[in-house]
């Protein structure tokens, strides 16, 4: 977790960053961003297999962790985490990308609608073709939406770094969260800003989400764009110091 | 060996149920002739109950026992159960020799998604199912033709060709069901308890006594559009006339050109609602056009009139090409039909969708911003007049719907609550019949067709665990159901 900001409250000297949540909790002093947990609290356990295990079938460090946990801390579960198993981190995460002022309910009718726009024309293709076409047409939109977010993530990225009074756009190799943010708020910024104002966000996404899948598209040409960035730039990966 | 009855009868039940798999058929025979032995009981009953448990040996050894007790039965011609005893040897015979055809055909894969499908197979006599039904497809009929769908077709899919469904029903599909039909290339109805009680009304009516109103009734995305469907689709098997309205809410809001009627100066025209319906009917109503005559003169304007004895097509013809005459071509047809169908030349269905709007309040105003009020518009006024049961020849099947109403709320699903006041006693008296969500076989059924059709692509939707879930989520309501396996 990243660590927590504070805001002082009037009067008081702001601590310095890096300082653990535990010594802050002083009258005055707010936390505005960051967990309130401490380090002892474990995250929940939401696999329904996990519990359904008989007590024969555990192994002694399975029976030890069970044990654990009765007496630990855990921190409580968020709302939208379920123990569904249709449940996808990578489409709860896009889901939230996508919503506006808290529009859940707005945010995932239109992620279905994409999905089943991807099945609806994945199966208008595979009924007009040939039976040796058949094989290679893939109908599961969750396949086709994890392969063309793969197929968006940049593997280098640039970064502004202050030398001598100037920016310079620095190479630098990315982690995989930020990877995957990327490819995830490009093809939102995609479909939003470069569609006509009849055309639906669903229809528009699973569009996108195809030509990504095959490696096409202006997604996927912005990756590129960003690699060519990148290679331009390389005399000035000595700036980066990590 | 000399034992009490009912001992015997539950000992032996209790060890030809537990044996069968250890001992060979061989043995299992012996040990039945050794407990058929005639010192041991007269009891019918029991010699009944053995045959049953032997009959899944595939062998005629099961018939041992019966040639043994009739044999004996030979030797004491006093007793009545000879004749008893002969049904039951031929019964015995017809069934084994089907069982062992039948047994071939079923597979464990199919036990284990028909559940409740299984026994029913094999106690129900096998020749009523279609003869190539493939034993894999639990979900499909091949039985085409609405007429002969009875209660063992019960929650299973059957297909309509496409052809018919572009005559029967041009754009009035609900939007959902005409997607899946598009990406399935195929039309499956389920068939359904509602839809098969309304057919064997259909079938057993009397046209000599005034139309019959079925109303078919139940909360939302329960399937009482399809059901209306499936009563359309064997109407038009048997050669009826459909005169099907399919949304009569769309009449009732959002109409862009509203014109003081020719006609009548209280009452307002609908041109293009009027004109859409008319090209319909004569999509579905192709052949009907040519032979009706009508039995008025009617004028039309300065120039054109249609006279008395000419085709019910011209009608049509000058609703559809002088838009400003479609409502009153409509009101024109409804009244010849309905005057004409007494006298026997065809069967009349009136299929009305939605028929709650005729009652209710509208969402239309006049230039001068006041509402218009449902009677004052001419299209609901002759639907109400078709919708009375003061003609015969035929029957009139109705759909309540709180889905496209104006100004209902939305868990009203009854009769009394979506039609208020006016409408229910304008219909009264009615055969209300109520479409409630997929039984347990039922929604087997549909996951299994979606299976099928691959449309359910998530891979955890075909284990258990999904299956619960989607029950769960869905409650076993079709609309539901089609919905969340929409993007599953």
């Amino acid at each position: 977790m990243a660590a927590p900001a504070v805001k002082a409250a009037r009067g008081w000297p702001v601590l310095a960053l890096g300082v653990r949540n535990r010594l802050l909790r002083f009258p005055g002093l707010t936390q505005v961003r960051g967990s309130r947990y401490g380090p002892e609290y474990k995250d929940p356990q939401v696999d329904k297999e996990y519990y359904r295990k008989p007590l024969a079938e555990l192994t002694e460090e399975e029976k030890y962790e069970r044990e654990l946990r009765k007496t630990q801390h855990i921190k409580a579960a968020p709302a939208s985490k379920t123990s569904s198993v249709f449940e996808d981190p990578v489409i709860s995460k896009f889901t939230n990308m996508i919503m506006k002022g808290g529009n859940k309910v707005l945010a995932r009718s239109l992620m279905a609608q994409t999905l089943e726009a991807v099945k609806r024309k994945q199966f208008e293709k595979y009924h007009a073709a040939s039976a040796e076409e058949r094989t290679s047409i893939e109908r599961n939109p969750y396949t086709i939406f994890h392969q063309a977010l793969k197929n968006c993530e940049p593997v280098i990225g640039l970064v502004p770094i202050l030398r001598g009074g100037h920016f310079y756009q620095v190479p630098v190799p990315l982690a995989d969260r930020r990877r995957r943010f990327l490819a995830m708020k490009w093809m939102i910024t995609e479909c939003r800003e470069k569609k006509h104002r009849r055309v639906l966000m669903p229809e528009k996404l699973s569009h996108e989400l195809l030509e990504a899948f095959h490696n096409q598209g202006p997604v996927i040409k912005k990756k590129h764009d960003m690699h060519k960035m990148a290679e331009a730039n390389r005399a000035l990966a000595h700036y980066r110091w990590w | 060996m000399v034992c009490p009855q009912g001992f015997t009868a539950s000992v032996t039940l209790t060890l030809v149920l537990l044996l069968p798999s250890m001992l060979t058929e061989w043995q299992l025979s012996v040990l039945v002739l050794l407990y058929t032995s005639p010192t041991c009981n007269e009891d019918e009953n029991l010699s009944v109950s053995l045959a049953a448990i032997c009959f899944p040996l595939k062998s005629l050894l099961c018939l041992l026992p019966f040639l043994y007790i009739f044999l004996v039965r030979i030797h004491h011609p006093g007793d009545s159960s000879l004749s008893t005893v002969f049904q039951i040897a031929a019964v015995m015979l017809t069934r084994t020799s089907r069982l062992v055809s039948g047994a071939r055909r079923l597979d464990p894969g199919r036990l284990l998604h028909a559940g409740s499908q299984a026994p029913q197979s094999l106690a129900a006599p096998l020749d009523n199912q279609a003869p190539d039904d493939s034993p894999r497809a639990v979900s499909r009929t091949s039985e085409k033709d609405p007429a002969r769908h009875g209660e063992q077709h019960e929650g299973l899919h059957y297909n309509i060709p496409l052809q018919d469904m572009r005559t029967l029903f041009p754009h009035s599909l609900p939007p959902r069901f005409s997607m899946q039909v598009k990406t399935f290339s195929e039309a499956c109805l389920m068939v359904r308890k509602p839809a098969l009680e309304l057919l064997h009304y259909l079938k057993n009516t009397n046209f000599a006594h005034p139309a019959v109103r079925y109303v078919l009734y139940g909360e939302k995305g329960t399937g009482k559009t399809l059901s209306l469907c499936h009563v359309i689709h064997f109407c038009a098997k048997q050669d009826w006339l459909i005169l099907h309205v399919p949304d009569a809410h769309l009449w009732v809001k959002s109409c862009r050109s509203l014109l003081p009627s020719t006609y009548n100066k209280q009452r307002l025209d609908q041109p293009a609602e009027a004109s859409i319906w008319l090209k319909n009917f004569k999509t579905t109503n192709e052949r009907f056009l040519s032979q009706i005559k009508v039995q008025e003169k009617y004028v039309w304007n300065k120039r054109e009139s249609t006279e008395k004895g000419s085709p019910l097509g011209e009608v049509v013809e000058q609703g559809i090409m002088r838009v400003k005459n479609a409502t009153d071509a409509v009101g024109v047809v409804l009244r010849e039909l309905k005057g004409q169908s007494s006298l026997g030349g065809f069967r009349l269905l009136v299929a009305v969708d939605g028929v709650n709007a005729l009652w209710g309040k509208t969402t239309l105003k006049r230039e001068d911003k006041s509402l218009v009020a449902p009677e004052e518009l001419a299209l609901v006024h002759n639907l109400r007049k078709m919708v009375k049961n003061d003609w015969h020849g035929g029957t009139i099947v109705l759909t309540l719907s709180q889905t496209g109403s104006v100004f209902k709320p939305r868990k009203a699903y009854l009769p009394q609550e979506l039609l208020g006041k006016e409408g229910f006693d304008a219909l009264d008296p009615f055969i209300p019949i109520l479409v409630s969500n997929y039984s347990p076989k039922e929604f087997e059924s549909c996951i299994q067709y979606y299976l099928e059709n691959s449309w359910l692509q998530h891979e955890k939707a075909h284990t258990e665990e999904g299956k619960k879930e989607l029950l769960f989520l869905s409650n076993a309501n079709p609309g539901q159901l089609e919905r969340l396996c929409a993007h599953l």
